[in-house]
């Protein structure tokens, strides 16, 4: 079985939760095994969301994740990106792993959010999904079944 | 025993920072900025007994001098610091034999 990680960031945007339990659901849905890291307060958000576990089954504190981390451990990093500390914990995890990589990226602020994606895009090949996004999950939603359907394709 | 940075930022009063809740590019100016002499060092490295979180190339500044080093320090919810701490001469060689550049 293929083993997805979803890198958590700040969990204080709206969607992030959502995208994450929804994304989650998405990747299983194609036969992936997946892993979310987190801050403990993220990690609360996805327990209030998801309190039988129907989604999010394994869960990992993303410090303790980072220390341990090697490469190739898992076949896909999807990060949500959404404030600076992201880009570089995503950029970091990116070069850890050395494995296709998907960064989710949004912001109000379009100017931040152009930002976010030069970052990556200067520092990795990874692939960006991006959308001016904050409480509205929509827009990025979409983008996320458009990629994981060529994923599974 | 190793030299641990979280605990060191945790338990000891025995550093300096130099900005804080800074993005990371602007933090990486401010160490090459602020520090003369420095190396770079690839995103992951462990450093200080913790993994370097950020954009590479990574600098850390290095004074051999006054046995300190400058570098960034990322939390997911509060942006990125700039420390600037004392350690042994040994943990700077390490530093030093990991650099990039």
């Amino acid at each position: 079985m293929k083993k997805a990680l979803l890198l958590l960031g700040c969990p204080e945007a709206p969607s992030q939760t959502p995208l994450a339990v929804y994304t989650t659901y998405k990747l299983k849905e194609i036969g992936y095994d997946v892993t979310i890291a987190s801050t403990p307060s993220a990690k609360k958000l996805l327990e209030i969301s998801d309190p039988e576990n129907i989604y999010v089954t394994n869960k990992i504190d993303i410090e303790t994740c980072l220390e341990n981390l090697n490469e190739d451990e898992f076949d896909l990093l999807v990060g949500f990106v959404h404030k600076d500390a992201a880009v570089a914990y995503f950029v970091t995890f990116y070069h850890i792993l050395n494995t296709k990589s998907v960064a989710i990226t949004f912001e109000k602020d379009i100017d931040l959010l152009e930002k976010f994606i030069k970052d990556i895009q200067e520092s990795t090949e990874a692939d960006i999904i991006s959308a001016r996004a904050y409480h509205n999950p929509t827009p990025i939603r979409v983008k996320v079944d458009k990629y994981i359907k060529n994923l599974e394709d | 025993m190793s030299f641990c940075l979280e605990l060191h930022l945790q338990q000891s009063e025995d550093y300096k920072i130099i900005i804080k809740n800074a993005g990371f590019k602007e933090a990486k100016k401010i160490i090459e900025k602020h520090s003369p002499n420095r190396v770079y060092v690839k995103a992951g490295e462990k450093i200080l007994g913790a993994r370097i979180i950020g954009i590479p190339p990574i600098p850390i500044g290095i004074d051999d001098k006054e046995s300190t080093v400058t570098l960034p320090y990322t939390k997911p919810c509060h942006g990125t610091a700039v420390v600037e701490l004392p350690i042994e001469k040994e943990e700077i060689d390490k530093i030093k034999s990991i650099a990039i550049k």
